[in-house]
């Protein structure tokens, strides 16, 4: 890094909050995905959006590019800076801002944890719906920049559905405004584009999110399968019947036994084949009926069993077997890659027995937990990354799973991102004028590529535009 | 020269890529333009080599589907050719195991409707309101048209097929109901009002139909004081009705209505809403509507024009004193408490009305907004008021990157030049 810049941004945030000695700069080499990885050359830790600013302003004044990141708990590599550039760390950015129950919304800062949000609006009887795995440790500015979902998005949908306004400094270091705290739309949507776009349009200093009412009831339900297919046709069942459940996750055998295993153990029968988790919520009239339905669907689809939560602590124990799920599994092998693609649901059957012949026949540890109810899949492979055989064998496989998601109507991400995991995998979905339409809105909010470059585009076509060596590439593996 | 004869050597240009039936030579005077050529493209090819030939005789285009919305938005006087969606028509997909449907953007959105209800045997519902009879869907997302049922038309869409400016057909998010890769362009191409790109076709998410459906209404002072029967959780429509907006729909109905009133629609599970009606029978002057589709009618009066209305966004806390505003500039104002919504008619007729009419009701419309802490734009307004007024409250501090984006997706500005905020 530039002496000069260094020593700028410190005079922003103090010398404390400027990380840049190699052992600091570690943490901030990979997110969740871990075998990508690229060191920043420094980390910047602003404690407001004035800060961010002249942030902003100092790294384009020297050409050099800047990163927005939250907790690093992402799995598409969207937080890395490819090409040497800086992170701008959110972590002190923590502040809720405002709670107004009666209308419903919360203002805060990048960096409030998600869950949160949702533990101190629950005396208003409120909550934030988008409920991502990581919710204890991922913020808000990371979901809004992921779209992140959640198992609840079924029914309350994912970020973008939850997100009113955002306060946004552009990448040349303009201060906007985009949407109101009513949600209306005036002129373009820019809300809507910018949420999920990976933080390539700037960085979010504040946001104001829509509030949910905690339901009046809330009945949970696990469903017990022979076959991790039959539970798939039971959700395809409900789908068809118009049934709307807030969340409806598959668990399989093979995550069931990890979980077993571990201090996330939830009492699951492990020769399961695969345990379906059914919630609904809603006027306990609804609800009741729903429950009935639920059961009368997992029962048509042969479950071997169906059991109602009885009350809070078993409705939590349920949940742990599938929040827990990816943590087990972290026991299995020194790296877990979590895959992310979506399926029309209808195909869930075929296309779970396909990603476990891919796994099989490549010879992996691949398991499956999921969000059923959206088509989500997540195909969890346990490996070594230091054996480069099974790691080639990894990466061989996500492709496989990905064209074969594709080829069936699907997309090559739901919730997790393209970052630099999927960049190269664009061009199975989108052509290359899809391509050049999402280079327009890029272009529109920086044209200068200097905001988080490198991600959600296949990296041939930023070849042409750049030395890819220069701008970092060559320290991710492409496979 | 006459506006035929102005794009004379383009209407070869498109007889040879279209075929002669769907270029027509004009001379119509709309949306403040001089129109010489009416074209209806097919999707696909037929529509990128229009588009291309447009941008190539640099030829503004008033891009229409019904017509329903045409109010909405500034004028296109540049607009040389009237380009009509009508012929835009891919094959239709309703997959009702997924709840899913692709459909033409040129289809009425009604027929549609009627299309889903039928094939998915009265399972599924489009989750759009259509303005009027003849909207279609392509024109409902172009203005994100919402009405009484359904707030977001943004929130239906799963994925878009549109031609740009340049004639590329592209696509973006597609036919699962979720989906993170790459940008979300739909959310931008939705309310865009035809300014970036022309619909082909949606991929909607639909809607399961309710079990049970009832209508009640009661008398109710203000919208702020309607938030609790609207956010109940099987209120799927709340509106607020002003004094006048009341006597209307009791006039409709054949009763005598005296003062401001909910109108509530429940629906969804039949035991909720049992359960729920129940609760409305022991509310003072609450009544069961048995007669007639006030739904229908909301929908209706919401779609036909009144000479000005604006709508305007309000947080909840504020609702009461929004309405009061907007009443004490003369409106008759229909509100959507749950969601903050509220819309303001003015009777007004050009020539008769007068400028302090405009002035009265834009500065109401201002005023409201500031008190809601929300924004206004103004829905529906002769042309003369349109083309010398903002429509869109205040878009000057986003309106860099309105422009920016235009120059991006249309540089030559050749779809519906200036309809959007900031005459973008």
């Amino acid at each position: 890094m530039a002496p000069a810049l260094e020593d700028e941004l410190r005079q922003v945030v103090g010398s404390s909050h400027v990380l840049s000695r190699p052992e600091e700069l570690l943490v901030y080499e990979a997110d969740g995905l871990t075998h990508h990885s690229a060191t920043p050359r420094a980390v910047v830790l602003p404690a407001d959006k004035t800060e961010v600013v002249q942030i902003v302003k100092r790294c384009r004044a020297h050409g050099v590019p800047f990163v927005p990141r939250g907790a690093g708990t992402g799995l598409s590599g969207g937080a890395l800076a490819l090409d040497g550039g800086v992170v701008i760390e959110c972590a002190r950015m923590n502040r809720i801002l405002r709670i107004d129950p009666e209308d419903r919304i919360a203002v805060v800062q990048p960096g409030v944890v998600n869950a949160d949000l949702s533990k101190r609006v629950a005396p208003h009887g409120l909550f934030y719906a988008p409920d991502p795995s990581s919710q204890q440790a991922c913020t808000l500015g990371g979901n809004v920049a992921e779209n992140s979902g959640g198992p609840h998005t079924l029914k309350y949908g994912t970020t973008t559905n939850h997100v009113l306004a955002l306060e946004l400094v552009l990448p040349d270091g303009k201060l906007v405004q985009l949407g109101s705290a009513t949600g209306m739309t005036v002129g373009y949507d820019l809300v809507g584009a910018v949420v999920g776009s990976e933080g390539t349009l700037g960085v979010v200093t504040e946001a104001t999110m829509r509030l949910s009412p905690i339901p009046e009831r809330v009945e949970t339900l696990l469903g017990i399968f022979g076959e991790v297919v039959s539970a798939c046709r039971a959700v395809g069942r409900m789908i068809r019947s118009g049934l709307v459940p807030a969340a409806l996750e598959i668990v399989d055998r093979r995550t069931i036994e990890a979980v077993e295993a571990s201090v996330y153990a939830a009492g699951l029968p492990t020769d399961a084949g695969a345990v379906l988790i059914v919630e609904v919520d809603g006027p306990a009239p609804a609800v009741a009926r729903q429950v009935e339905r639920v059961r009368e669907h997992c029962v048509a689809e042969g479950a071997d069993q169906v059991q109602v939560a009885r009350d809070e602590a078993e409705r939590q124990r349920f949940w742990r077997a599938r929040k827990g799920a990816f943590g087990a599994m972290g026991r299995l092998a020194p790296d877990l890659y979590v895959h992310d693609a979506v399926v029309p649901r209808r195909k869930l059957p075929e296309i779970l027995e396909s990603i476990c012949e891919i796994g099989d026949r490549h010879g992996l540890r691949l398991s499956n937990v999921f969000h059923a109810g959206d088509g989500n899949l997540h195909p969890n492979i346990s490996f070594d990354r230091r054996d480069a055989d099974e790691m080639a064998r990894v990466l061989a496989a996500g492709e496989e799973i990905l064209r074969t998601c594709v080829e069936a109507g699907g997309v090559i991400s739901g919730e997790h991102g393209i970052g630099t995991e999927k960049r190269d995998f664009m061009g199975l979905l989108y052509s290359e004028a899809d391509l050049e339409a999402m280079k327009k809105l890029r272009a529109a909010f920086d044209p200068t590529l200097v905001c988080n470059p490198g991600k959600l585009f296949p990296t041939t076509r930023f070849c042409v535009e750049a030395n890819p060596k220069a701008r970092g590439y060559d320290q991710v593996p492409l496979g | 020269m006459s506006a035929a004869a102005d794009v004379g050597s383009l209407a070869e240009g498109l007889r040879r890529e279209l075929g002669a039936p769907a270029v027509e030579e004009i001379e119509l005077d709309l949306e403040g333009a001089r129109l010489g050529l009416r074209i209806a493209p097919g999707p696909g090819g037929a529509l990128g080599a229009a588009l291309r030939l447009l941008g190539e005789a640099a030829t503004p285009a008033l891009v229409r589907g019904g017509g329903t919305r045409s109010a909405f938005g500034h004028p296109v006087p540049r607009a040389r050719v009237l380009l009509e969606t009508r012929a835009l028509l891919p094959p239709t997909v309703v997959d009702d195991e997924d709840g899913i449907a692709y459909l033409p953007a040129g289809a009425a959105l009604c027929d549609l409707r009627e299309h889903v209800r039928k094939v998915s045997e009265g399972r599924w519902e489009i989750p759009l309101d259509p303005p009027g009879d003849s909207s279609t869907l392509g024109g409902c997302l172009a203005a994100a048209a919402a009405g009484p049922l359904h707030a977001a038309p943004r929130d239906a869409v799963l994925g878009l097929d549109v031609t740009l400016a340049s004639g590329e057909p592209t696509r973006c998010g597609g036919r699962v109901v979720k989906n993170v890769a790459g940008y979300d362009l739909a959310k931008l191409y939705v309310g865009s009002l035809g300014t970036l790109g022309v619909i082909e076709g949606a991929w909607l998410r639909l809607q399961p139909a309710p079990e049970a459906r009832e209508v009640w209404w009661a008398p109710v002072d203000d919208p702020r004081q309607a938030l609790a029967a609207a956010r109940a959780a099987s209120t799927r429509v709340a509106a607020w009705l002003s004094r006048e907006v009341a006597a209307e729909l009791g006039a409709e109905l054949g009763e005598n209505r005296a003062g401001p009133a909910l109108l509530v629609e429940l629906a969804g599970d039949a035991p909720a809403v049992e359960a729920e009606a129940r609760a409305w029978a022991g509310r003072a002057g609450a009544q069961r509507l048995e007669q007639g589709d006030p739904m229908a009618w909301l929908r209706a009066r919401q779609g036909r024009p009144r000479g000005l209305r604006v709508r305007v966004a309000s947080l909840a806390s504020a609702l009461a004193e929004v309405a009061r505003i907007l009443e004490e500039h003369g409106a008759q104002v229909l509100a959507y408490p749950a969601r903050g919504e509220l819309h303001a008619d003015v009777d007004f007729s050009p020539g008769v009305s007068g400028d302090a009419t405009v002035e009265r009701i834009l500065r109401g419309a201002r005023l409201a907004a500031r008190a809601g802490q929300g924004d206004f734009v103004v829905e529906d307004a002769p042309l003369a008021i349109r083309e010398v007024r903002e429509m869109f409250g205040d878009p000057e501090p986003r309106l860099a990157l309105f422009r920016a984006l235009k120059a991006q997706y249309d540089p030559r500005g050749i779809l519906n030049p200036g309809r959007q905020a900031g005459r973008v």
